[in-house]
C-alpha cells in the first residue's frame, strides 16, 4: 500500500480521528490550527484558526458538522465543520487535555488540567443544536484527587464517564452525580489513549508502560494485554477485523539519540485474541503520537511526533489474512451448516 | 532520432535548443479502437539522449454508493489555509510516501526473535571462549581497547615497556613463581644473555638465526620502514637482527618482519605487549617465527 502523507502541521500530532463515516480525517497538533482532510485522496478541506496554543484534542459530532477542540491556550471551542467558523468557545482556568461529545451530542465534557494550583477536573456541558443559544454554564463539574486525567470518554449511553489517569488509574464516574463509581489500576504509567470499540463495551488503553490493555468497560476488568518494548502512545481496535493496531516509540527527547532503522517508529499490528504480533508499517521518523482506525476498517491514520500523517489504506491480501485456527473454525462451520 | 543530432547537440548548444523546440512538439495521443488510449512523446533524458515515451491508459468507470451525507461533503468549499485551492490534492500539504508493505504473519514473532539468537551464538562463543577473550590492553579489563576510559591518558606500550626491565634481572625466579614450565635448556638465562648451544642443534647449522628468540610481526602498513620496527621493539630488549620483509621492484614494506632478541623473555615480552597492538591504523599480529624445518 502507498500511504497518503499529510502535512499540514508544523508540529508533532496530538490526535487524529476519522468522523463517522470516514470520509474526513481531523488533525490537531502542538502548532494551534486543527486541519480536517478528505480520506480518500488526503485532500486538505480547511483547517480552524482561533487556538494559540498546543491542541491536545478533538472530537467530532455524530452528524460530522461540528468539531470540539481542547487547547492548552485555556479554551475548548466548538467549530463549524463545513466553514471553519468558530461557533463557542469555553474559557477555561488551565489547558484542555480532552474533550468528546456526548451521544446524541447534546452534551460534552471537556478535562481541564491540574497546574496553577488547580485540581484536574472534568466539565460536562450542555450543547445547543442552535448556536445562538449556547452559554458557557457547565451541567457538571467533576474535581478530581490525585493524578491529573490525561484521556476521557463517555461510557455507553452517557451514563457514565470513563477518565484514564496520570499514574495509570482507570476510573469510571457517575455522568450524572459526578460519583466515582469504580477505579482500577489498569498500567503502571500515564495512559496516553483511550479507544472505544463501536458498542462501547470494551475500550482499549496504552500507556507509557509499554502496554495497552483491552479492558471492559462496566467491570474495567483487563481482558487482553499487549506488552511492546516501548512506551505506547495511542492503540485502536480495527472495527471488522481481530486486530489491533500499537503506535509509539520511545520519549519524544530521546529520539535524536536513535537511529530510524531501529524499527521503534513503526505502527504494530497484533492480534487482538492471540495478543501476537502478527505486522508492522515502517514510515514515520519519529514515534506516533496517535492512531485511528477507519470506521470501515479498510485502512487506519496515524499522526506522529515528525509533524506527519500518514492514511494508509490496506492492500486486499490484509483482509484475507487468517490464523490457522481462524480457517479450521471456519470450516467447521461450514460443515455443520452442510 | 539519428546518433548524428546527439553529436550535433554536444558540439553546439544553439542545435540543442533547436532539438529542444523539435522535442516540445508535446505529446502525440490517439485513440485505439478497444478504448485504449495511447501518448506517444520524445523526450530527451538526463544522458543527453531522446527517449520515446509510450502511455497507454484505459479509462473506467468505476461506480460505488455512497452515503449521501459524504457525497454533500465532497462538494464542501476549502476554507482556512487551504481555502481558494483548487480542487483535488494541494502537493504542499498532500504527497504520497513510498510503498510499504503490511504482511500480517503468525510468524512475525520468530523471525523478531532471529536475528537475536543470531547474536546468542557468537556472544555465547565469546563467553565459552573465557572472559579473557576480550581484553583491553590498556587496563586489563573485559571491554575492547578502543573502548578504554584510559585510553587517552595511559600508553599501553610504555606501560607494559618500563616496568619490566626493573623485574627483568631475576627473570627465572619470575617465571618459577607464575609455576610456568621453563625448559632446561633456558633456565638460568640472564638478560642479554646467548642463547644456548643446545638450541640451535635442531636448528639450520650454521645460521646465526635464532628462531627461537625470533617473533614474526604481520600485518604491518606498506610504508613502514625498519628504523620503525627497531623503535617499536627496542623497548622490549636489545634486538641482534630485525628485518622487514620488501617487495623487490616498489621497495615497499610486504607487511611483515622479523625481529631476533638477544633473550627469550623479551621476545615473549614483545610478543604479549605488541600482539593486537594498534600500528599505523593496523592491528599488529605477533607470533614466534616458525623455523623452516617445522
Amino acid at each position: 500500500m502507498r500511504p497518503i502523507l499529510l502535512h499540514g502541521h508544523i508540529r508533532s500530532l496530538t490526535r487524529v480521528k476519522y468522523n463517522r463515516e470516514g470520509d474526513l480525517i481531523f488533525s490537531v497538533s502542538k502548532d494551534n490550527k486543527p486541519n480536517v482532510w478528505y480520506s480518500h485522496n488526503g485532500e486538505r478541506l480547511g483547517s480552524y484558526h482561533g487556538h494559540n496554543g498546543t491542541v491536545w484534542d478533538l472530537d467530532i459530532s455524530f452528524d460530522s458538522k461540528r468539531l470540539l477542540t481542547g487547547s492548552a491556550d485555556s479554551s475548548a471551542r466548538l467549530w463549524d465543520v463545513q466553514t471553519g467558523k468558530e461557533l463557542f468557545k469555553w474559557n477555561t482556568n488551565t489547558a484542555v487535555r480532552a474533550v468528546a461529545f456526548a451521544q446524541g451530542d447534546k452534551k460534552a465534557l471537556y478535562v481541564t488540567d491540574a497546574v496553577m494550583g488547580q485540581k484536574s477536573t472534568i466539565w460536562v456541558v450542555p450543547v445547543e443544536d442552535n448556536v445562538e443559544d449556547q452559554t458557557d454554564e457547565f451541567m457538571l463539574k467533576i474535581t478530581i484527587d490525585g493524578p491529573k486525567a490525561t484521556v476521557a470518554e463517555w461510557g455507553n449511553l452517557n451514563k457514565t464517564i470513563i477518565t484514564g489517569h496520570d499514574d495509570g488509574t482507570i476510573t469510571v464516574w457517575d455522568a450524572e452525580t459526578g460519583e466515582r463509581i469504580k477505579e482500577h489500576r489498569t498500567h503502571e504509567s500515564t495512559i496516553t489513549d483511550l479507544q472505544f470499540t463501536k458498542n462501547r463495551a470494551t475500550f482499549i488503553s496504552s500507556s507509557k508502560d509499554c502496554t495497552a490493555k483491552i479492558s471492559d468497560a462496566k467491570t474495567l476488568k483487563i481482558m487482553k494485554v499487549f506488552t511492546t518494548e516501548r512506551p505506547v502512545n495511542s492503540a485502536s481496535i480495527s472495527p471488522i477485523k481481530p486486530h489491533i493496531v500499537l503506535g509509539g516509540g520511545q520519549e519524544a527527547m530521546s529520539v535524536t539519540t536513535t537511529d530510524q532503522r531501529h524499527g521503534k517508529f513503526e505502527a504494530r499490528f497484533y492480534h487482538l485474541v492471540f495478543e501476537e504480533e502478527i505486522g508492522r508499517v515502517k514510515g514515520h521518523f519519529g514515534p506516533i503520537n496517535t492512531l485511528a482506525f477507519h470506521p470501515d476498517g479498510t485502512g487506519y491514520a496515524s499522526g506522529a511526533e515528525d509533524g506527519f500523517i500518514r492514511v494508509h489504506h490496506f492492500d486486499d491480501d490484509y483482509f484475507n489474512f487468517k490464523y490457522a485456527e481462524e480457517e479450521m473454525i471456519e470450516k467447521e462451520a461450514v460443515k455443520s451448516a452442510a | 532520432m539519428p546518433a548524428e543530432t546527439i553529436n550535433k547537440q554536444k558540439l553546439d548548444w544553439a542545435d540543442d535548443v533547436d532539438d529542444d523546440a523539435v522535442d516540445q512538439q508535446g505529446p502525440i495521443t490517439r485513440q485505439e479502437d478497444d478504448g485504449t488510449r495511447v501518448t506517444v512523446e520524445y523526450r530527451v533524458n538526463e544522458d543527453g539522449k531522446k527517449v520515446k515515451i509510450t502511455r497507454r491508459t484505459r479509462m473506467r468507470l468505476v461506480q460505488a454508493q455512497v452515503n449521501h451525507a459524504v457525497a454533500e461533503r465532497k462538494k464542501w468549499k476549502k476554507f482556512g489555509e487551504a481555502s481558494g485551492l483548487a480542487p483535488g490534492p494541494d502537493s504542499n500539504s498532500t504527497s504520497f510516501g513510498e510503498q510499504v508493505f503490511l504482511k500480517l504473519t503468525t510468524t512475525l514473532k520468530e523471525q523478531d526473535n532471529a536475528p537475536s539468537e543470531e547474536k546468542n551464538p557468537l556472544e555465547k562463543l565469546l563467553q565459552s571462549a573465557g572472559k579473557n577473550k576480550i581484553n583491553c590492553r590498556i587496563c586489563k579489563g573485559d571491554h575492547y581497547t578502543y573502548k578504554c576510559p584510559y585510553k587517552d591518558t595511559h600508553q599501553p606500550l610504555d606501560e607494559i615497556a618500563a616496568p619490566e626491565p626493573a623485574a627483568a634481572p631475576e627473570p627465572s625466579a619470575t617465571h618459577d613463581a607464575s609455576g610456568k614450565y621453563i625448559p632446561p635448556s633456558l633456565r638460568n638465562k640472564g638478560l642479554g644473555g646467548a642463547p644456548p648451544v643446545g638450541e640451535t642443534m635442531g636448528g639450520r647449522g650454521g645460521d646465526r638465526r635464532d628462531d627461537l628468540s625470533t617473533i614474526r610481526i604481520t600485518n604491518l602498513s606498506e610504508d613502514t620502514t625498519e628504523q620503525d620496527v627497531k623503535d617499536l621493539v627496542s623497548r622490549f630488549g636489545h634486538t641482534s637482527r630485525v628485518f622487514v620483509a620488501r617487495d623487490r621492484e616498489t621497495n615497499t614494506c610486504k607487511g611483515f618482519a622479523f625481529v631476533s632478541y638477544y633473550s627469550k623473555e623479551d621476545a615473549e615480552k614483545a610478543q604479549n605487549a605488541l600482539n593486537g597492538y594498534g600500528y599505523d591504523n593496523l592491528i599488529l599480529r605477533v607470533e614466534w617465527a616458525k623455523s623452516n624445518k617445522d
